[in-house]
């Protein structure tokens, strides 16, 4: 399956840069959202179809919300990190961090201080969810159902949760979007909020 | 707001699974048409990336620098929901 993915992306990749004309790029965003609608939709006949599983996640209670407060630490502490290694400003790394998977939000907030902090939180992210979504399948595999949630940030909830869906179950499915949607929330406060520290 | 978008056709989707309106026949071929259309979505985000001669560009810069931070986050988030992933499902993952 990740091979399926990455071999899927890369030809997208691949004729966006050779075949399709430029022109395309301004309807691009529509067939995204029409895709991920559809797909959205066999993500919710999953769950539907899984009775007893609201009473499943309620029963978790407060508790599901350690997994977004889990990935949002991994994730700063992570590139904080990377940038230290790098002899990067630690608050300047561990805000590109805290774009989560978001790219264009984290971009376009962190090009406000340079456009090359914004640029690294679009290339960041933008990689982060490749990386995901050709992970997962792996991680569900090897290492467990829930850390498979963890790769994609924000993106829990959309573009990458139904790779999380096939990889795991429809429990972890909702697991996953409430995560993501923790996650997406918190991108608009936290990146700014790093950046006071600058 | 996509996102409301997406939740309401998810719910929708929930209810036609829950109250099992959707034909046996397609219930049992659903895996392969989901599979197919995410295929078919990546394809069209891989377009969108390699039509931006921006984000190329800028992934000839600073592209190295971008994929360590991101796999640098990706694992620290692993181990973080590594940690309390016994806490979240009890049963150790296995929860069908």
């Amino acid at each position: 399956m990740s091979l399926t993915i990455l071999i899927t992306v890369a030809l997208g990749i691949l004729s966006g840069i050779f075949i399709f004309p430029e022109s395309l790029g301004d309807s691009m965003g529509f067939w995204i959202s029409a895709g991920l609608a559809l797909l959205l939709f066999f993500v919710g006949i999953d769950i539907g179809s899984n009775r007893g599983i609201l009473g499943k996640i309620r029963r978790i209670g407060f508790k599901v919300f350690l997994v977004p407060l889990m990935v949002a630490l991994g994730s700063i502490l992570g590139t904080t990190l990377a940038g230290i290694l790098m002899g990067m400003s630690a608050v300047e790394s561990a805000a590109v961090g805290a774009g989560f998977g978001w790219y264009s939000l984290s971009a376009i907030e962190l090009s406000k201080h340079s456009a090359y902090l914004g640029t690294l939180a679009f290339v960041t992210n933008i990689s982060r969810e490749i990386i995901a979504l050709v992970s997962i399948p792996f991680i569900a595999k090897y290492i467990g159902k829930l850390e498979a949630i963890a790769p994609a940030g924000a993106t829990a909830m959309d573009t990458v949760l139904p790779v999380i869906s096939r990889s795991t179950n429809a429990h972890i499915a909702i697991i996953s979007f409430i995560t993501g949607v923790v996650l997406s929330s918190m991108v608009p406060v936290l990146v700014p909020l790093i950046m006071l520290f600058s | 707001m996509n996102i409301l978008l997406y939740i309401a056709i998810m719910i929708f989707g929930a209810f036609l699974g829950n109250r099992r309106l959707i034909p046996k026949m397609l219930m049992k071929k659903i895996d392969t048409i989901q599979f197919l259309c995410l295929l078919l979505l990546l394809f069209i985000m891989g377009v969108s990336i390699g039509l931006d001669e921006e984000v190329i560009q800028s992934f000839g810069t600073i592209g190295i620098q971008g994929i360590i931070f991101a796999l640098s986050s990706i694992v620290f988030s692993i181990i973080g929901v590594r940690l309390i992933a016994s806490k979240v499902l009890p049963k150790g993952g296995e929860e069908q």
